[in-house]
């Protein structure tokens, strides 16, 4: 029923006798995974899309915003974590018993709708970022679809999972763009230190689709389902952390490099740019080819791998909520609902690509500001499960943790409501 | 008034009841269902006890007794003719309907596997409301949210039904009893008909919390064969969390060899404390298993095995197994050994049942039997048992002393599991 089977790595099995430290060092490694690979996942080509985006508007104003995600991102994560780990089940298990069936349906509908969008998103960036190698997206979009539906079905996934972590490395490419793009530290600096962003409602939108995208609603779930099938266990709690800080650590640095980059260039440019793409397109006579084909490699691998893993995901999750039967181990006939959704989301999303003029920003607007009202949505079921004790034991939440939840929830409906206000109000 | 009354839970929950002028007495928040029946055909099986009301912010468990649901015109209506708390007894041997079964995973018997339970259809008969069987479907899914008939008209007009789907109430078992304080063996009765394997499938699936107090209510022998067939994760979670002296009854129930495989993947100082606690007999066996590497046919090899000597008669060896009842593994193969132990022969059950009794074993033996050394790589399994065609084989140590022997089901699982980390 769970992703045990499908989403997980192989459990580190040889048990190492020797020396203490070995010891540790094989713990780390058997442990680590869930913590990385949503991090990887985070930065999809939504998140690069949003992070070129807000760099190209704003340069490095709009830098300040990633160390609040980072600290929120942190903790939220390890809340999925623990919960994970203590009760063994995943979070669409936990919704479903704990918050009734309205809540729930209301949810995973909004899972559903906004997953679709995001995968959406991913095939703009597959189809985007092969158009910079020349190849028509009427050729990359269908093609990398089919190969995703038999990746997942034939089984191969978990072959084709560490081959994306390895790939995710690709990611660090964007450290190699931002370095090519001459950036200039200083102001980096003092804009991180000293942020100073006019508030209109443009700005606010991004700012929401900044953390919207770096908190995306679907990654608690994945997170929570990935540490279960890992077998962790509290007494190794140490090192869940570590991978998980290590995730976040991977998430906010990438995120950071592609907004130096764009903002290093884009911006003194004057270019306004819509998509991920335009980016890469735009690097190319202010930084070089070379800076521009590195970006696009990047985006193309980013978007496989959350093409790869959001429709199965959003299927399992979707599926777990109403008790419909799931796996790629089952066959046609046992698991129809679950066969539907995930082909369903992986078609619709890639014929909407396909589409001429298609509105893909449009689009990409309204699963950001789905995500938007659906992330306050699950952080308070989140909270609510964590702190209860019936469920959670002795593991419930300590006050600050409780602090930063609430206050996140508060901060991000606030920005949301004034983001409806603001244009009555100018 | 018509005698059958059919009607789902989620059409009276949150609903008022009525009293017997006319007059709403509370909300309904919950039904308490019998679910410690005196036996599989006792009447009150499946009977509704109980009945949560909220009665001004206060919320109560009263007798079913004095309440009836009536349709009337499509329209549900629940009316009292008397408020009688329940006693603690009672309360304790019921099942809440909404806080136990509704939303929560139930084993549907049938299936064998976890279920979702989007709501439950009882039935009001003149001898009291039943609960009649759990709906797993999109029906019920949609009743829940209120859009069920709108849909169902809207898709007539395709013709299309959007499929019921009910299991029977014989056919579940209910998993969460958090509130009960009755003996759980009581009430996770019907899990025992279904088979280890398909039990072990069932609580892998389960949360942390549930999987222990189902397993729990295992008796040792089907808990031993459950444990047997859990995955290497389940396995530890469930010996870690168990009483140290229960995981010690289960781990002697099984097999040396198993029980050493789970005992090598627990930290040593536990495992060490499940030794002392096992009898000496058992946790010797498992400490030797436990000397061999990994990849040693010794560390698979079980020492559950027959062996006799060669001067007893087919009629001594068949009376002696009707005595000891062996499992069906150690009838695969038979050993024929000198008194120090030294292998020199097999048989197995064919061979014995077509010889005459007072025929002697070493006339019925295969003498220079095929054999493993322990000490051997497991990878020399699987080519003697296909090229021999053997379901056990003998493994001795260098000096031809026999220490055990390896059964096929165990070398089949190694294998399969190697293809697969390969294909992966």
């Amino acid at each position: 029923m769970n992703l045990r089977r499908q989403l997980g790595i192989a459990m580190f099995r040889k048990k190492i006798k020797d020396t203490h430290f070995i010891r540790n060092l094989a713990i780390f490694f058997a442990i680590l995974g869930p913590g990385i690979i949503t991090g990887s996942v985070d930065n999809d080509a939504g998140g690069i899309t949003t992070y070129s985006v807000a760099a190209a508007l704003y340069g490095y104003g709009l830098i300040w915003t990633l160390i609040p995600s980072f600290v929120v991102l942190l903790v939220i994560q390890e809340m999925n974590a623990r919960m994970g780990i203590v009760t063994g089940k995943g979070l669409s298990d936990l919704i479903r018993e704990n918050a009734g069936m309205k809540i729930t349906f209301f949810i995973f509908i909004g899972l559903l709708f906004s997953n679709i969008g995001n995968t959406t998103t991913e095939f703009a960036g597959i189809a985007g970022s092969m158009e910079i190698f020349r190849v028509s997206k009427y050729i990359s979009v269908p093609v990398t679809a089919v190969l995703v539906w038999f990746l997942v079905v034939k089984g191969t996934y978990k072959i084709a999972e560490r081959i994306f972590l390895i790939f995710s490395v690709s990611l660090l490419t964007y450290v190699v763009s931002a370095l090519m793009s001459k950036p200039h530290w200083n102001e980096i600096g003092s804009a991180i230190i000293h942020p100073q962003v006019e508030m209109n409602s443009q700005s606010i939108a991004m700012v929401i689709a900044l953390i919207g995208t770096t908190i995306a609603p679907w990654m608690q779930f994945y997170m929570q389902s990935s540490v279960i099938e890992k077998g962790l266990k509290m007494k190794n709690y140490r090192f869940t952390l570590i991978d998980i800080a290590v995730g976040c650590v991977v998430t906010i640095v990438v995120a950071f490099f592609i907004m130096v980059a764009c903002g290093s260039t884009l911006y003194p440019a004057g270019i306004e740019i819509n998509e991920a793409k335009d980016a890469a397109l735009a690097l190319k006579p202010l930084a070089g080819a070379m800076a521009s084909q590195v970006f696009a490699f990047g985006l193309f691998v980013a978007s496989v791998f959350s093409a790869t893993i959001l429709p199965l995901a959003t299927a399992f999750y979707v599926s777990e909520a109403f008790g419909f039967e799931a796996g790629i181990d089952k066959k046609w006939n046992e698991a129809k609902e679950f066969y539907i959704l995930y082909t369903g989301i992986l078609v619709i999303s890639a014929i909407i690509i396909l589409i001429p003029n298609a509105p893909l920003i449009q689009i990409s607007i309204w699963s950001q500001v789905l995500n938007g009202i659906l992330l306050p949505v699950v952080l308070v079921s989140m909270i609510l499960l964590i702190n209860n004790k019936k469920i959670m034991g002795t593991y419930v939440n300590k006050p600050f943790q409780n602090i930063i939840g609430w206050g996140t929830v508060i901060i991000l409906t606030g920005l949301s409501l004034l983001l409806l206000i603001m244009p009555a109000i100018s | 008034m018509t005698s059958l009354t059919t009607f789902y839970l989620s059409g009276i929950i949150g609903k008022e009841a009525f009293g017997a002028d006319g007059d709403a007495i509370g909300i309904i928040k919950d039904l308490l269902l019998n679910a410690v029946p005196s036996g599989m055909s006792d009447p009150n099986l499946q009977l509704i006890t109980g009945i949560k009301l909220k009665i001004h912010k206060e919320t109560r468990l009263y007798s079913f007794k004095t309440f009836r649901v009536v349709k009337a015109r499509e329209k549900l209506n629940v009316s009292c003719s008397g408020l009688i708390e329940l006693s603690n007894e009672e309360v304790d041997n019921g099942l809440l309907l909404v806080e136990n079964i509704l939303d929560k995973q139930i084993v549907d018997l049938n299936g064998r596997k976890l279920v979702r339970v989007n709501d439950v259809r009882l039935a009001t008969l003149p001898a009291g409301t039943f609960a009649v069987a759990v709906d797993i479907g999109i029906e019920g899914l949609l009743r829940r949210i209120g859009i069920a008939i709108p849909i169902k008209i809207l898709l007539s007009l395709f013709k299309v039904n959007i499929p019921a789907k009910f299991i029977l109430w014989d056919d579940v078992q209910a998993i969460d009893h958090s509130n009960l304080n009755i003996v759980l063996s009581k009430s996770y009765a019907k899990l025992h008909t279904l088979h280890p394997s398909d039990i072990a499938d069932i609580l892998e699936d389960l949360g942390k919390k549930s999987s222990m107090s189902v397993f729990s209510a295992l008796d040792e022998e089907k808990a031993a064969d459950v444990l047997e067939e859990l995955e290497t994760q389940t396995q530890i979670h469930i010996i870690e969390n168990l009483p140290v002296n229960k995981a010690a009854d289960v781990l002697e129930k099984m097999p040396a060899d198993e029980a050493a495989d789970i005992l090598d993947e627990l930290e040593d100082e536990k495992a060490e404390i499940l030794l002392k606690e096992m009898d000496l007999e058992s946790s010797q066996e498992v400490r030797e298993l436990l000397e061999y590497d990994d990849d040693l046919v010794g560390s698979i090899m079980t020492t559950d095995y027959l062996s006799f000597s060669a001067t007893k008669t087919v009629e001594e060896v068949l009376s002696e197994l009707r005595l000891k009842k062996p499992e069906s593994a150690e009838l695969y193969n038979m050993f024929v050994t000198e008194s120090n132990d030294e292998l020199i022969g097999t048989f197995n059950l064919r061979d014995l049942v077509v010889a005459e009794p007072n025929v002697s074993v070493s006339q019925i033996m295969k003498s220079e039997p095929v054999s493993l050394f322990d000490d051997q790589k497991t990878r020399a399994i699987a080519e003697l048992v296909s090229k021999y065609n053997l379901l056990a084989v003998p493994v001795v140590d260098r000096q031809n002393l026999l220490q055990g022997m390896v059964v096929v089901d165990d070398v089949v699982e190694d294998l399969i599991n190697e293809r697969r980390t390969k294909r992966r």
